[in-house]
């Protein structure tokens, strides 16, 4: 197989070198395994925007995609355990790659990021994360945001209620959207789909700077104050606005709802415009979208990378620094990010083409105050993260809990698992 | 080194370590049977007991996201002692396996007699008994979570009929979804118990019944006094394929109730891979899957030896 690949390989390069008349080093195959968890359809196409970048330009892509995300992070650390590492491979900038990068199993493309001004182009906080003494070991691709929140147009004004601007109004709105035999929210009840919930809730009702305190520094005098408990009470008083089958839903089966006008609202992130993208819906026409009801302007933000395994074979070394400059390519970034639902991670990419969300997204993050981590990425360790999803989902799906106890739950969970 | 190898050991010690160690060593003809044994005894030693050692090892360690051999004594033990989520996994351990152990035994065994007294068209049954066999578990969490699911499984059909206020939510309720992971289970796993019963019942010497109808015995006596008594190896096997299955239990709560809502109907096993693969606690749930292999010696272990020690006895 191996062989028979550079076989290949080997006659592709002799034939250019051939047909040039030169012996074209740029010609040999940069051959790269690339472990990836997009398998979705939607995923599928937006990667192979990347994949057919990266072989116009020499490349050789070779496949392996593991579905599932925990699955295939869970694969990429094992064969770096084995010293096996795959040249490319997808993961979540954070704790994590920091801690493996310390090991040793990851590789940088400082050399790369340098030449390409990474620093200036990406949102500090992004570029801060992706770097590990003070070397990037990422390369990232994009931007989704978590507090969205969609809605059904047709529904809202059969309803005659308007898009809520607060909570306080959306907890209106969706009481007579109940008595008019409407599903107000669309919830998937999964415990990260539920951790997205209770986070835009945190954020409209805590504010930015609230939201920082408690899941940067994970700030015990912040999470135990009243804006938590205010936070705690309007996540409780959602529970009423939910269907009975919704333990359990899928993300994008909670979307389909949204489309059919079965239900109003939908909290969850922009990937769902990639459903709507694939039913044949305009994002912001029958579904709109508006960041969810907030004190102040922010975008919990969730970014995709790609990071590099460490290797000393120097045509490996070569095909991972021509991914990272494929991935930072702002042409590259466009035609990816059109096709996942999300934004370009480069703040100096603006194109026309881009749908409203994904316009006001990046009218959003110009203001580098409005960046804010989504728990379920950077910020907190995965085991902080988990825990933190854990408490939240015990808290939604306990009726009888009140508020105070969700708060001290909240606060002894953190307190246990970092 | 995954999650896999970890839970297996236990079942597997089980199931197959009592005959592996039985050899007479001193007896010469045994050579040639000491050197074929050779490599299964490697591969047991090593792939399920050093890695018990291994797996006790790391939960005394610090490691998260890789092995580290930093030991801090017994707080991973501590920290899973306190977690709300291992108690619930626990808990429901016990309710699920209960369940499903009970359940499958006597519907496997009621279907078997059934087939027994001679049902008509017995093929049919049996192959209606056991098709759900052939399913793995994660198609049959998912067809029971389209048929609990209350908007458009069963309570939703049984509304359409007219009965309005028809209630079978239990898939959402924190407190009842624990029992639904039993009903799919036993669901699928009936057939087995059917077939190994009805395999131990048609094993019975015929001249056992033809000695009962001479003397008059009615044919329920004949069942709960002569025939159970003698299926006991049979009782013995179902009981321990069984309880395997309830131990390593991953895929059939994945596909049901993905362990929710929340963690209302999350299972050790559950508990010691999301801990492992996704949240990087290695040496918590190494923990887990520790604690998980002394709930099966625990609980099993007594039984076998006494099973163990009553057949050779008998012979």
């Amino acid at each position: 197989m191996r062989v028979s690949m550079l076989m290949t390989g080997f006659g592709a390069g002799l034939a250019v070198a051939v047909a040039a008349g030169l012996a074209a080093p740029a010609a040999t195959a940069q051959t790269a395994e690339v472990l990836h968890w997009w398998t979705s359809g939607g995923e599928s196409a937006a990667l192979g925007e990347v994949r057919s970048a990266f072989t116009a330009r020499g490349g050789t892509w070779n496949d392996t995609p593991i579905a599932g995300g925990a699955n295939a992070r869970a694969a990429a650390v094992n064969r770096m355990i084995g010293n096996d590492a795959p040249a490319i491979f997808q993961f979540s900038v954070g704790e994590q790659l920091k801690e493996l990068a310390a090991q040793g199993f990851v590789g940088d493309v400082q050399q790369v990021a340098a030449a390409g001004n990474w620093d200036a182009v990406l949102p500090p906080l992004i570029a801060r994360i992706a770097k590990e003494d003070g070397k990037y070991i990422a390369a990232p691709l994009n931007i989704h945001g978590e507090n969205w929140m969609f809605y059904n147009t047709a529904v809202l004004e059969k309803a005659g209620v308007a898009v809520p601007k607060t909570w306080p109004e959306f907890l209106e709105a969706a009481g007579r959207l109940k008595a008019a035999g409407v599903t107000p929210i669309a919830l998937g009840g999964q415990p990260w789909q539920e951790r997205v919930l209770f986070n835009t809730v945190l954020l409209g009702v805590g504010g930015r700077e609230h939201y920082a305190r408690v899941y940067g520094d994970l700030d015990k005098a912040a999470m135990n104050s009243d804006a938590m408990l205010e936070a705690f009470s309007t996540f409780a008083a959602l529970r009423g606005f939910v269907d009975e089958g919704s333990p359990g839903r899928r993300w994008n089966e909670a979307t389909a709802m949204l489309m059919r006008g079965d239900a109003a609202f939908q909290f969850t992130g922009d990937w769902a415009k990639g459903e709507l993208v694939a039913a044949g819906i305009e994002p912001g026409t029958t579904v709109g979208c508006m960041l969810a009801p907030a004190k102040d302007a922010a975008y919990i933000m969730a970014v995709d990378a790609f990071s590099f395994g460490a290797t000393s074979d120097p045509q490996v070394k070569a095909a991972q620094k021509l991914m990272a400059e494929v991935i930072m390519d702002p042409q590259v970034q466009i035609a990816f990010n059109r096709r996942k639902g999300s934004i370009p991670v480069r703040t100096d990419v603006t194109d026309p083409g881009f749908d409203s969300c994904a316009k006001l997204a990046i009218a959003t993050i110009k203001d580098p105050a409005t960046h804010l981590v989504s728990t379920g990425l950077f910020g907190v360790s995965s085991a902080v993260s988990g825990a933190i999803d854990d408490a939240i989902s015990q808290f939604w799906n306990s009726p009888s809990m009140t508020p105070e106890q969700g708060r001290s739950l909240f606060v002894q969970t953190v307190e246990d698992a970092r | 080194m995954s999650h896999a190898e970890q839970s297996r050991p236990a079942i597997l010690m089980a199931e197959g370590g009592a005959p592996a160690v039985r050899p007479r060593w001193r007896l010469a003809p045994m050579t040639a049977a000491r050197i074929a044994l050779i490599p299964a005894a490697v591969i047991t030693i090593v792939c399920f007991y050093a890695f018990i050692v291994w797996t006790f090892v790391i939960s005394l360690t610090r490691s998260r996201l890789l092995p580290v051999y930093d030991f801090v004594g017994f707080d991973q033990y501590r920290r899973l002692f306190a977690s709300a989520r291992w108690w619930t996994a626990m808990e429901n351990l016990a309710i699920h396996g209960t369940l499903f152990i009970a359940g499958c035994t006597v519907a496997g065994y009621a279907l078997a007699i059934m087939i027994d007294r001679g049902v008509r068209a017995e093929g049919f049954f049996r192959t209606v008994f056991m098709l759900p066999l052939s399913m793995s578990f994660i198609v049959t969490g998912l067809i029971w979570q389209w048929m609990l699911n209350p908007v458009f499984g069963i309570q939703d059909a049984v509304r359409d009929l007219g009965w309005e206020g028809f209630v079978f939510n239990w898939i959402v309720q924190p407190d009842r979804a624990i029992y639904t992971l039993a009903i799919a289970g036993i669901w699928q796993q009936v057939g087995l118990c059917m077939a190994l019963f009805l395999a131990g019942l048609r094993g019975v010497d015929p001249n056992v019944w033809k000695a009962a109808r001479i003397d008059g015995i009615p044919t329920w006596r004949v069942y709960t006094d002569i025939v159970t008594p003698m299926l006991r190896p049979v009782f013995f096997t179902v009981f321990v394929l069984l309880s395997a299955l309830v131990m390593k239990s991953f895929d059939l709560v994945v596909a049901l109730t993905g362990g929710g809502p929340g963690f209302a109907s999350d299972l050790p096993a559950r508990f010691v891979v999301d801990h492992i693969l996704n949240r990087q606690e290695l040496g918590l749930g190494a923990a887990g899957a520790f604690m998980m292999l002394c709930t099966v010696v625990a609980v099993i272990g007594p039984y076998l030896y006494r099973e163990i020690h009553k057949s050779r006895g008998a012979r």
